[in-house]
């Protein structure tokens, strides 16, 4: 099939494109699974719109205590930028096993966001990172939390013509992690990820514990009965543990070519108490000077 | 004379075709393209057994810039095969594989060859399929070939029902070694369907001429069978078909089998423009020619000491649906799984199978990793159980010199108890396991060097450099840059002054092909002959052009030494060119099989291995208690090559084979559910990346040969046979579970574990 192929230069007339050009019209940043799916005849892409080259997207800057992402920041950034591994070192874990290094050089984060795959490797970061999403549409722009995008398999709540432009990050989030599984040790889909991010109080008690799962339901899934467990608790193993056999009672995942869902639901655990553990040590680290 | 007389052999020069490779202008077959080209593609069946009712082209032809649409009812009705004619061009009544070509199309481009694909229609009943080794041998079970009794077959096969060969080597009293044993083991293991991971895809451009040669630029590795099978199909003359293989993105046995070549031959006539045909990613994970699975079952006797008194096994090795290779890898699977060891009596037997699966190659050391996963696995099993250090074991029961194979032929050259002492002194051997999670295998094999024969033909050029002409294909072992080293030493020439000619069935001599770990051996052989008749023939018109007697004159130094002066090549090219009609030299060689035992095997192709290498490697692993995730820390592969020609690509030949191995051993599999391929893309087919490979550190061995050049032994093959099986003795170490089945993924682990 011919593919029309559309490059705006501004938002504006992105959203006025796609709003001429209805659904089978999608919005190109990375391309890195959109041309894919659209190969493998997955979804049908009759035209898109390049968003690639809308200029100021990508910038990833400070917002008070915490950053502010373009949408068009690429994987192979965030990996490798300083403010984001100090700031949310599982953030730059996460981008930097997406792919290979060619695809983090094309693949955006806020095309992995509108992506909406299950196993999606920033998405459970952006979650436990309590990451708002910046939206504009025809209607003006709107602020949402990132779990309020999220709608299912490769679905967003995201209106026809809306593009996401920034996400962010309003605290630092030092005490976080990431780990993913799969069955290489590079260029993986997760078979199941984990993201963490941990917040003490003056006391050394937790008061927040953020953590979302990957590849375990049909969307990024947060792990709501675990972060209300630890709250106000003191970090320990045996907590960790706890939390994780709620992460792996709270996962739904399904049995397919990359594993079952017996194992996915015990890595579910395993990466859920390990990713605490690796947060914990290095909130520690962060307070106290000792590198983890 | 002192061995580094000779300033080529022996070295690690840079490969003749390594320039243009590393700075991506060398030219491909995917490359070629040429003037009115038509794209063609085929239709292949979606599911995996069918009986075709009708098929409708008349849409598809009616799509502007459609030039041809083709089925079965458009080609000469031929059945084809190289042991076995078992196949057709397009399906005829049956589709008996998801992924088996019914009609092509030759259109302007690629979207209008899918849309024409789209608008074939074509009905199906959809039938049974029979997915598994086990339905397909089990007794009664249903026919994938109903009339395999009038297929045309080599007399090598003993075929029955869904049996396309049944093979068996068999010496000894297996019953009475049997009965004084002091301990019998018997063990079950299953190996998946591998790809052969080549780099570029399989790309065939035909074109007609006049004189009504097809000429087929093409990436196979055996140009001289992808002619026979070409004229075979469209019923003309072998000389009318021209095989031309400009280069060729790996092969690695996947290119063995005749690929893209024929279709692209017949949509080329019909439609009379020159066509090409090149694989997408999900037509190579469907429908190449893939390493077989097995099913393998060793059932062992050992005495008091630990010495091996009796073997018998079973391999039921799937062809999916066409025999291919099939017979042959059967076979070969019972030398395997006699394995380098002295055995008292051996009852080994092997089963081709047909199921309605993907046809099947010979991915490189074809039943190789399969037969030495099962033996090499029950080894350490064995001596585990006898209190025995694994190595210890094997030590006690290797060949040794002189020691008779297992079709009672003489083994000379043997070096595998060398092989296993210094790949254990490499990785730092322990018996026991001190650490928990963390644990050392190793396994150990032989494998042979494929005879037949080469040709090589020379021409001195006007510029004093040396063209060889081989009709093996370079596909990137590096061989043929190691037989113009054989060759330039032999001629006195630079490296560099010997150019080597694209492989091409008009003008190359017959070789046999890049197949069988034989390349260098039997080409190198046969480049050793052509300097012969080349010196023999420049003496002479040397002695003629300078009037001395031809026995002083000597050719080395990039020219002619005569007794006065030394005659540059270049400065004696031209004058052999004006004078002497030019130089043409031409060596040939033939390597026989060893004599053995006929009585102890049936229906073997390639009975009695030849110069047979020997190899042990040794493999450390970390296994994630929890995850069990597995890492290789360290990985030692010993090879005897003989003697190591060019240093540099025989480690590049083990470390991509133990690579390639390893894929095997841990992520690589193509998954069938009711008979349609589960992961026919890359992103679910997992060939390793960097990250999971270690650092793969060779350990050369150099046993000479008795009839290979300067002694060498073929290393094409052999570092694909033991990584899977030396990683499952280093997790059994490690965490004392004992995968059976291939890949071994963490999943397999934790599920062990938890049983």
């Amino acid at each position: 099939m011919p593919l029309n192929f559309h490059r705006p230069s501004s938002l504006r007339e992105a959203m006025d494109l796609k709003q001429d050009l209805g659904e089978a019209c999608h919005f190109l940043a990375g391309g890195t699974d959109l041309m894919i799916q659209r190969n493998r005849g997955r979804k049908i892409v009759g035209a898109v719109v390049d968003l690639s080259r809308l200029r100021g997207l990508d910038r990833i800057e400070p917002l008070g205590d915490g950053l502010r992402i373009g949408a068009l920041a690429r994987m192979r950034a965030l990996e490798t930028d300083e403010r984001v591994r100090i700031l949310a070192p599982a953030l730059a874990e996460a981008a930097r096993v997406v792919g290979g290094a060619q695809v983090r050089h094309m693949a955006t984060l806020g095309g992995n966001i509108a992506n909406a795959s299950p196993a999606a490797d920033t998405v459970p970061v952006l979650l436990a990172l309590a990451a708002f999403v910046v939206v504009l549409g025809p209607n003006g722009e709107r602020r949402v939390p990132i779990a309020e995008l999220l709608a299912g398999r490769g679905r967003t709540t995201l209106q026809a013509a809306e593009i996401i432009t920034h996400v962010e990050l309003p605290r630092p989030a030092r005490g976080s992690a990431f780990l993913k599984a799969g069955r290489r040790k590079a260029m993986e889909i997760a078979v199941v990820n984990a993201a963490v991010s941990l917040e003490l109080d003056a006391k050394g008690l937790i008061h927040a514990a953020r953590l979302a799962l990957g590849a375990v339901a049909d969307r990024s899934l947060v792990v709501a009965d675990a972060e209300a467990m630890m709250r106000g608790q003191a970090p320990s193993p045996e907590l960790f543990k706890a939390a994780a056999t709620l992460a792996r009672d709270a996962s739904r995942p399904i049995s397919d070519v990359r594993a079952s869902a017996d194992y996915r639901r015990h890595l579910a655990s395993v990466l859920t108490e390990r990713a605490l553990t690796l947060a914990h040590k290095r909130l520690v680290a962060a307070t106290t000077g000792i590198p983890a | 004379m002192l061995k580094n007389y000779h300033e080529l052999l022996g070295q690690s020069l840079p490969r003749l075709d390594g320039e243009p490779k590393v700075n991506g202008w060398h030219v491909y077959a995917s490359d070629v393209r040429l003037p009115g080209m038509l794209v063609g593609r085929l239709l292949r069946s979606p599911h995996p057994h069918a009986a075709i009712r009708r098929i409708d082209v008349s849409a598809a032809l009616a799509i502007p810039g459609v030039f041809g649409v083709i089925t079965a009812a458009d080609v000469p009705d031929v059945r084809f095969g190289v042991l076995v004619k078992d196949q057709t061009l397009f399906a005829t009544d049956r589709v008996r594989f998801h992924g088996q070509p019914v009609a092509a199309v030759a259109a302007r481009n690629e979207d209008i060859a899918e849309r024409a694909l789209a608008a074939i229609v074509v009905d199906y009943e959809v039938l049974e399929p029979i997915e598994t080794l086990d339905q397909a041998f089990a007794p009664g079970a249903t026919l994938i070939h109903l009339g395999w009794e009038g297929y045309e077959a080599s007399p090598v096969c003993d075929r029955s029902g869904n049996v396309c060969n049944h093979s068996r080597i068999h010496y000894g009293d297996v019953k009475a070694a049997l009965a004084k044993a002091h301990r019998v083991y018997e063990h079950s293991f299953t190996t998946p369907l591998q790809h052969a991971g080549y780099t570029e895809p399989r790309t065939s451009v035909a074109a007609w001429d006049s004189n009504g040669l097809v000429t087929i630029h093409t990436n196979c590795q055996l140009p001289f069978e992808v002619q026979q099978v070409v004229s075979e199909v469209m019923q003309i003359p072998l000389s009318s078909v021209r095989i031309t293989v400009p280069g060729i993105g790996g092969g690695f046995g996947g290119k063995l089998r005749i690929g893209m070549e024929h279709y692209a031959a017949v949509l080329a006539r019909h439609v009379g423009r020159p066509v090409r045909v090149s694989c997408t990613t999900e037509e190579e994970l469907i429908a190449a020619h893939p390493r077989q699975a097995a099913h393998v079952t060793v059932k062992t006797a050992v005495d008091r000491e630990g010495k091996l008194l009796a073997r018998v096994a079973r391999a039921l090795i799937d062809c999916g649906a066409h025999a291919g290779s099939g017979p042959s890898v059967a076979a070969n699977t019972l030398q395997l799984l006699a394995g380098p060891y002295e055995i008292e009596a051996l009852d080994v037997q092997a089963y081709a199978v047909y199921t309605n699966k993907v046809p099947t190659g010979s991915f490189r050391a074809p039943s190789g990793p399969m037969a030495n996963l099962a033996v090499e696995s029950q080894m350490d099993i064995i001596a585990r159980d006898l209190g025995l250090d694994p190595l210890e074991f094997r030590l006690k029961n290797v060949f040794t010199e002189n020691s008779k194979g297992p079709v009672g032929e003489k083994l000379a050259s043997v070096s595998i108890a060398e092989c296993l002492n210094r790949a254990a002194e490499a990785i730092g051997w322990v018996r026991g396991n001190p650490e928990a999670n963390r644990g050392k295998g190793m396994a150990c094999g032989w494998w042979l060097v494929a005879g037949m024969s080469s040709g090589v033909v020379l021409r001195l050029n006007g510029d004093g450099t040396v063209t060889m002409q081989s009709g093996a294909v370079e596909i990137g072992t590096g061989a043929l840059s190691g037989a113009a080293q054989i060759l330039a030493d032999e001629l006195g020439l630079a490296h560099s002054d010997i150019h080597i000619a694209m492989a091409d069935t008009q003008t190359s001599p017959y070789d046999y092909g890049s197949q069988g770990s034989r390349t260098l051996f039997n080409v190198g052989n046969a480049c050793r002959n052509a300097a012969e008749d080349f010196k023999a023939q420049l003496r002479q018109m040397a002695g003629r052009i300078y009037g001395v007697p031809v026995e002083e004159v000597q050719i080395r130094d990039r020219g002619v030494v005569l007794p006065d002066k030394h005659v540059p090549m270049v400065e004696i090219a031209k004058i052999v060119n004006f004078r002497e009609g030019g130089l043409l030299a031409r060596g040939t060689t033939f390597t026989p099989g060893p004599a053995f035992d006929a009585s102890r095997v049936k229906n073997h192709t390639l009975p009695a291995w030849s110069n047979p290498s020997f190899f042990a490697h040794a493999a450390s692993v970390d296994v994630d208690e929890e995850t069990g995730e597995i890492t290789i820390r360290d990985y030692v592969a010993c090879h005897d090559v003989g003697y190591a020609m060019n240093p540099a690509a025989v480690e590049g030949q083990i470390q991509g084979g133990v690579t390639q191995a390893l894929g095997l051993a841990l992520s690589e599999e193509i998954i069938y559910r009711d008979g349609i391929v589960q992961n026919a893309n890359l992103t679910d087919y997992k060939m390793p990346t960097a990250q999971d490979v270690p650092d793969i550190r060779c350990v050369l061995v150099e046993s000479p040969s008795v009839s290979g050049p300067h002694g060498v032994k073929g290393i094409g093959e052999p570092p694909c046979i033991c990584p899977p099986a030396a990683v499952a003795n280093a997790i059994a170490t490690a965490t004392g579970l004992r995968i059976t089945s291939l890949p071994i993924t963490a999943e397999k682990i934790v599920a062990a574990r938890a049983a």
